[in-house]
Protein backbone atom coordinates (compact mmCIF):
# COMPACT_ATOMS: atom_id res chain seq x y z
CA UNK A 1 0.00 0.00 0.00
CA UNK A 2 1.23 3.51 -0.82
CA UNK A 3 0.89 6.65 1.33
CA UNK A 4 -1.75 7.92 -1.08
CA UNK A 5 -3.80 4.74 -0.72
CA UNK A 6 -3.39 4.78 3.06
CA UNK A 7 -4.79 8.31 3.13
CA UNK A 8 -7.71 7.24 0.98
CA UNK A 9 -8.56 4.35 3.34
CA UNK A 10 -7.68 6.12 6.59
CA UNK A 11 -11.23 6.71 7.86
CA UNK A 12 -12.32 3.20 7.03
CA UNK A 13 -9.22 1.88 8.78
CA UNK A 14 -9.99 4.00 11.86
CA UNK A 15 -13.62 2.84 11.83
CA UNK A 16 -12.50 -0.79 11.31
CA UNK A 17 -14.56 -1.05 8.14
CA UNK A 18 -11.80 -2.31 5.86
CA UNK A 19 -11.74 -5.93 4.76
CA UNK A 20 -9.01 -8.16 6.14
CA UNK A 21 -6.72 -7.90 3.13
CA UNK A 22 -6.72 -4.09 3.12
CA UNK A 23 -6.38 -3.97 6.90
CA UNK A 24 -3.23 -6.09 6.75
CA UNK A 25 -1.85 -3.97 3.89
CA UNK A 26 -2.54 -0.79 5.89
CA UNK A 27 -0.88 -2.24 9.01
CA UNK A 28 2.18 -3.25 7.00
CA UNK A 29 2.45 0.23 5.50
CA UNK A 30 2.00 1.90 8.90
CA UNK A 31 4.74 -0.28 10.40
CA UNK A 32 7.27 1.22 8.01
CA UNK A 33 5.97 4.76 7.36
CA UNK A 34 6.47 7.28 10.15
CA UNK A 35 4.56 10.06 8.35
CA UNK A 36 1.45 7.94 7.86
CA UNK A 37 1.63 6.81 11.50
CA UNK A 38 1.65 10.46 12.57
CA UNK A 39 -1.34 11.19 10.32
CA UNK A 40 -3.21 8.19 11.76
CA UNK A 41 -2.39 9.02 15.40
CA UNK A 42 -3.21 12.72 15.09
CA UNK A 43 -6.44 12.05 13.18
CA UNK A 44 -7.52 9.66 15.94
CA UNK A 45 -6.56 12.26 18.53
CA UNK A 46 -8.58 14.90 16.63
CA UNK A 47 -11.66 12.66 16.73
CA UNK A 48 -11.08 11.87 20.41
CA UNK A 49 -10.78 15.54 21.38
CA UNK A 50 -13.98 16.53 19.58
CA UNK A 51 -15.88 13.60 21.08
CA UNK A 52 -14.62 14.52 24.57
CA UNK A 53 -15.01 18.28 24.40
CA UNK A 54 -17.81 18.72 21.92
CA UNK A 55 -20.70 17.97 24.26
CA UNK A 56 -21.91 21.55 24.54
CA UNK A 57 -25.25 22.06 26.31
CA UNK A 58 -27.70 24.94 26.46
CA UNK A 59 -26.46 27.30 29.21
CA UNK A 60 -28.31 26.37 32.45
CA UNK A 61 -30.31 29.58 33.05
CA UNK A 62 -31.46 29.86 29.48
CA UNK A 63 -32.19 26.14 29.35
CA UNK A 64 -34.65 26.47 32.23
CA UNK A 65 -36.28 29.48 30.58
CA UNK A 66 -36.62 27.62 27.29
CA UNK A 67 -38.06 24.60 29.15
CA UNK A 68 -40.67 26.80 30.88
CA UNK A 69 -41.68 28.53 27.64
CA UNK A 70 -41.99 25.32 25.66
CA UNK A 71 -43.76 23.49 28.47
CA UNK A 72 -46.38 26.27 28.71
CA UNK A 73 -46.92 26.16 24.94
CA UNK A 74 -47.10 22.38 24.98
CA UNK A 75 -49.61 22.15 27.82
CA UNK A 76 -51.80 24.93 26.42
CA UNK A 77 -51.80 23.57 22.89
CA UNK A 78 -55.12 21.94 22.29
CA UNK A 79 -55.43 18.43 20.97
CA UNK A 80 -57.37 18.30 17.77
CA UNK A 81 -60.91 17.12 18.47
CA UNK A 82 -61.62 13.53 17.47
CA UNK A 83 -63.12 13.39 14.00
CA UNK A 84 -66.82 12.68 14.06
CA UNK B 1 -37.52 10.80 35.64
CA UNK B 2 -40.05 8.49 34.04
CA UNK B 3 -38.78 6.85 30.85
CA UNK B 4 -40.70 6.08 27.67
CA UNK B 5 -40.33 4.00 24.55
CA UNK B 6 -40.78 5.91 21.28
CA UNK B 7 -44.41 4.86 20.86
CA UNK B 8 -45.24 5.46 24.54
CA UNK B 9 -43.70 8.91 24.28
CA UNK B 10 -45.76 9.88 21.24
CA UNK B 11 -48.95 8.62 22.87
CA UNK B 12 -48.21 10.50 26.11
CA UNK B 13 -47.30 13.68 24.22
CA UNK B 14 -50.57 13.54 22.31
CA UNK B 15 -52.31 13.49 25.69
CA UNK B 16 -50.27 16.57 26.70
CA UNK B 17 -48.61 14.67 29.53
CA UNK B 18 -46.21 16.99 31.42
CA UNK B 19 -43.79 14.17 32.32
CA UNK B 20 -43.58 13.18 28.67
CA UNK B 21 -42.69 16.74 27.72
CA UNK B 22 -39.98 16.84 30.43
CA UNK B 23 -38.56 13.56 29.07
CA UNK B 24 -38.64 14.88 25.51
CA UNK B 25 -36.90 18.12 26.44
CA UNK B 26 -34.31 16.40 28.64
CA UNK B 27 -33.38 13.90 25.95
CA UNK B 28 -33.43 15.98 22.81
CA UNK B 29 -32.98 19.71 23.49
CA UNK B 30 -29.20 19.68 23.93
CA UNK B 31 -28.72 17.38 20.95
CA UNK B 32 -30.47 19.61 18.46
CA UNK B 33 -28.96 22.68 20.14
CA UNK B 34 -25.44 21.35 19.45
CA UNK B 35 -26.25 20.77 15.80
CA UNK B 36 -27.77 24.25 15.40
CA UNK B 37 -25.03 25.99 17.40
CA UNK B 38 -22.38 24.14 15.40
CA UNK B 39 -23.91 25.24 12.11
CA UNK B 40 -24.83 28.79 13.09
CA UNK B 41 -22.01 29.63 15.49
CA UNK B 42 -24.54 31.60 17.52
CA UNK B 43 -26.00 30.37 20.82
CA UNK B 44 -29.09 32.56 20.80
CA UNK B 45 -29.95 31.62 17.21
CA UNK B 46 -29.42 27.96 18.14
CA UNK B 47 -31.90 28.29 21.02
CA UNK B 48 -34.36 29.74 18.51
CA UNK B 49 -33.90 26.66 16.37
CA UNK B 50 -34.54 24.39 19.37
CA UNK B 51 -37.72 26.30 20.13
CA UNK B 52 -38.89 26.18 16.51
CA UNK B 53 -38.16 22.45 16.23
CA UNK B 54 -40.13 21.54 19.35
CA UNK B 55 -43.05 23.76 18.30
CA UNK B 56 -43.11 22.02 14.92
CA UNK B 57 -43.21 18.66 16.69
CA UNK B 58 -46.13 19.77 18.89
CA UNK B 59 -48.02 20.87 15.77
CA UNK B 60 -47.37 17.57 14.03
CA UNK B 61 -47.95 15.19 16.93
CA UNK B 62 -51.24 13.95 15.60
CA UNK B 63 -49.74 13.19 12.19
CA UNK B 64 -46.50 11.70 13.51
CA UNK B 65 -46.50 8.15 12.22
CA UNK B 66 -43.24 6.93 13.66
CA UNK B 67 -41.66 6.19 10.28
CA UNK B 68 -38.54 7.90 11.58
CA UNK B 69 -37.30 8.12 15.15
CA UNK B 70 -38.23 11.27 17.09
CA UNK B 71 -34.53 12.14 17.30
CA UNK B 72 -34.06 11.85 13.52
CA UNK B 73 -37.19 13.93 12.91
CA UNK B 74 -36.07 16.66 15.33
CA UNK B 75 -32.51 16.72 13.98
CA UNK B 76 -33.87 17.04 10.44
CA UNK B 77 -36.19 19.92 11.34
CA UNK B 78 -33.39 21.64 13.26
CA UNK B 79 -30.96 21.11 10.38
CA UNK B 80 -33.37 22.62 7.86
CA UNK B 81 -34.16 25.55 10.18
CA UNK B 82 -30.45 26.25 10.70
CA UNK B 83 -29.77 26.06 6.95
CA UNK B 84 -32.65 28.49 6.30
CA UNK B 85 -31.06 30.93 8.73
CA UNK B 86 -27.64 30.50 7.11
CA UNK B 87 -29.16 31.19 3.69
CA UNK B 88 -30.72 34.41 4.98
CA UNK B 89 -27.31 35.57 6.15
CA UNK B 90 -25.45 34.31 3.11
CA UNK B 91 -27.57 33.39 0.08
CA UNK B 92 -24.92 31.15 -1.44
CA UNK B 93 -23.84 28.31 0.80
CA UNK B 94 -22.55 25.09 -0.60
CA UNK B 95 -24.46 22.07 0.68
CA UNK B 96 -24.72 20.37 -2.68
CA UNK B 97 -25.60 16.73 -2.72
CA UNK B 98 -23.22 15.86 -5.55
CA UNK B 99 -20.45 13.37 -4.97
CA UNK B 100 -17.13 15.04 -4.25
CA UNK B 101 -14.68 14.83 -7.08
CA UNK B 102 -11.92 17.01 -5.69
CA UNK B 103 -8.65 15.56 -4.47
CA UNK B 104 -8.41 14.60 -0.79
CA UNK B 105 -6.97 17.24 1.54
CA UNK B 106 -3.29 16.34 1.84
CA UNK B 107 -1.66 16.24 5.28
CA UNK B 108 1.06 18.90 5.41
CA UNK B 109 2.02 19.07 9.08
CA UNK B 110 3.55 15.74 10.01
CA UNK B 111 4.67 16.51 13.53
CA UNK B 112 3.19 14.29 16.21
CA UNK B 113 1.17 16.55 18.51
CA UNK B 114 -1.14 13.88 19.90
CA UNK B 115 0.21 14.11 23.46
CA UNK B 116 0.39 17.90 23.53
CA UNK B 117 -3.09 18.82 24.69
CA UNK B 118 -3.14 16.98 28.02
CA UNK B 119 0.32 18.16 28.95
CA UNK B 120 0.39 21.82 28.11
CA UNK B 121 -3.05 23.20 27.44
CA UNK B 122 -5.91 23.80 29.81
CA UNK B 123 -9.29 22.35 28.91
CA UNK B 124 -10.51 25.84 28.03
CA UNK B 125 -7.57 26.43 25.69
CA UNK B 126 -8.19 23.14 23.90
CA UNK B 127 -11.89 24.00 23.62
CA UNK B 128 -11.01 27.35 22.03
CA UNK B 129 -8.82 25.63 19.44
CA UNK B 130 -11.51 23.03 18.67
CA UNK B 131 -14.20 25.70 18.30
CA UNK B 132 -12.00 27.71 15.97
CA UNK B 133 -11.13 24.68 13.85
CA UNK B 134 -14.71 23.47 13.42
CA UNK B 135 -16.02 26.99 12.74
CA UNK B 136 -13.66 27.22 9.76
CA UNK B 137 -14.91 23.94 8.29
CA UNK B 138 -17.31 24.35 5.32
CA UNK B 139 -20.92 23.66 6.39
CA UNK B 140 -21.27 20.56 4.19
CA UNK B 141 -18.45 18.90 6.12
CA UNK B 142 -19.30 20.43 9.49
CA UNK B 143 -22.83 19.02 9.64
CA UNK B 144 -21.59 15.51 8.88
CA UNK B 145 -18.79 15.74 11.44
CA UNK B 146 -21.16 17.00 14.16
CA UNK B 147 -23.76 14.30 13.51
CA UNK B 148 -21.29 11.43 13.24
CA UNK B 149 -18.56 12.29 15.74
CA UNK B 150 -20.12 14.59 18.31
CA UNK B 151 -23.68 13.22 18.27
CA UNK B 152 -22.49 9.67 17.66
CA UNK B 153 -25.09 8.96 14.96
CA UNK B 154 -24.72 6.28 12.31
CA UNK B 155 -23.96 7.02 8.67
CA UNK B 156 -27.55 6.03 7.84
CA UNK B 157 -29.02 8.43 10.41
CA UNK B 158 -26.80 11.29 9.21
CA UNK B 159 -27.97 10.53 5.67
CA UNK B 160 -31.65 10.60 6.71
CA UNK B 161 -31.18 13.97 8.44
CA UNK B 162 -29.23 15.75 5.72
CA UNK B 163 -30.58 14.12 2.56
CA UNK B 164 -27.03 13.19 1.52
CA UNK B 165 -26.44 9.64 0.32
CA UNK B 166 -24.67 7.33 2.78
CA UNK B 167 -21.67 7.31 0.47
CA UNK B 168 -21.51 11.11 0.48
CA UNK B 169 -21.75 11.14 4.29
CA UNK B 170 -18.74 8.80 4.44
CA UNK B 171 -16.72 10.84 1.95
CA UNK B 172 -17.46 14.11 3.74
CA UNK B 173 -16.71 12.66 7.16
CA UNK B 174 -13.33 11.53 5.87
CA UNK B 175 -12.57 14.99 4.46
CA UNK B 176 -13.81 16.69 7.63
CA UNK B 177 -11.50 14.56 9.76
CA UNK B 178 -8.49 15.34 7.56
CA UNK B 179 -9.22 19.07 7.43
CA UNK B 180 -9.75 19.27 11.19
CA UNK B 181 -6.58 17.28 11.84
CA UNK B 182 -4.62 19.78 9.78
CA UNK B 183 -6.22 22.79 11.44
CA UNK B 184 -5.54 21.42 14.93
CA UNK B 185 -2.00 20.57 13.88
CA UNK B 186 -1.47 24.18 12.78
CA UNK B 187 -2.56 25.51 16.16
CA UNK B 188 -1.16 22.79 18.44
CA UNK B 189 2.34 22.27 17.06
CA UNK B 190 3.37 25.50 18.68
CA UNK B 191 3.08 23.61 21.99
CA UNK B 192 4.93 20.51 20.77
Amino acid sequence: MTCEQLLQYLSEYIDQNLDEELTVAAQEHLATCQNCRVVLDTTQQTIFLFREQGKQTIPAGRRQKLFNQLQATFLQSKQKPESQ
Amino acid sequence: MKTYSESELITALRQRDADAFAFLFENYSDRIYRLAAGLLGDEMAAEGVVQESFMRLFERLDQFEGRSKISTWLYRVAYNAAIDQLRKRRPIISLDLEVEDEDLPQPVILIDWQHVPERLLTEAEIKTELDRAIAELPEKYRVVFILREIEGLSTKEASAITGMSTNLVKVRLHRARLILREKLAESLIQYA
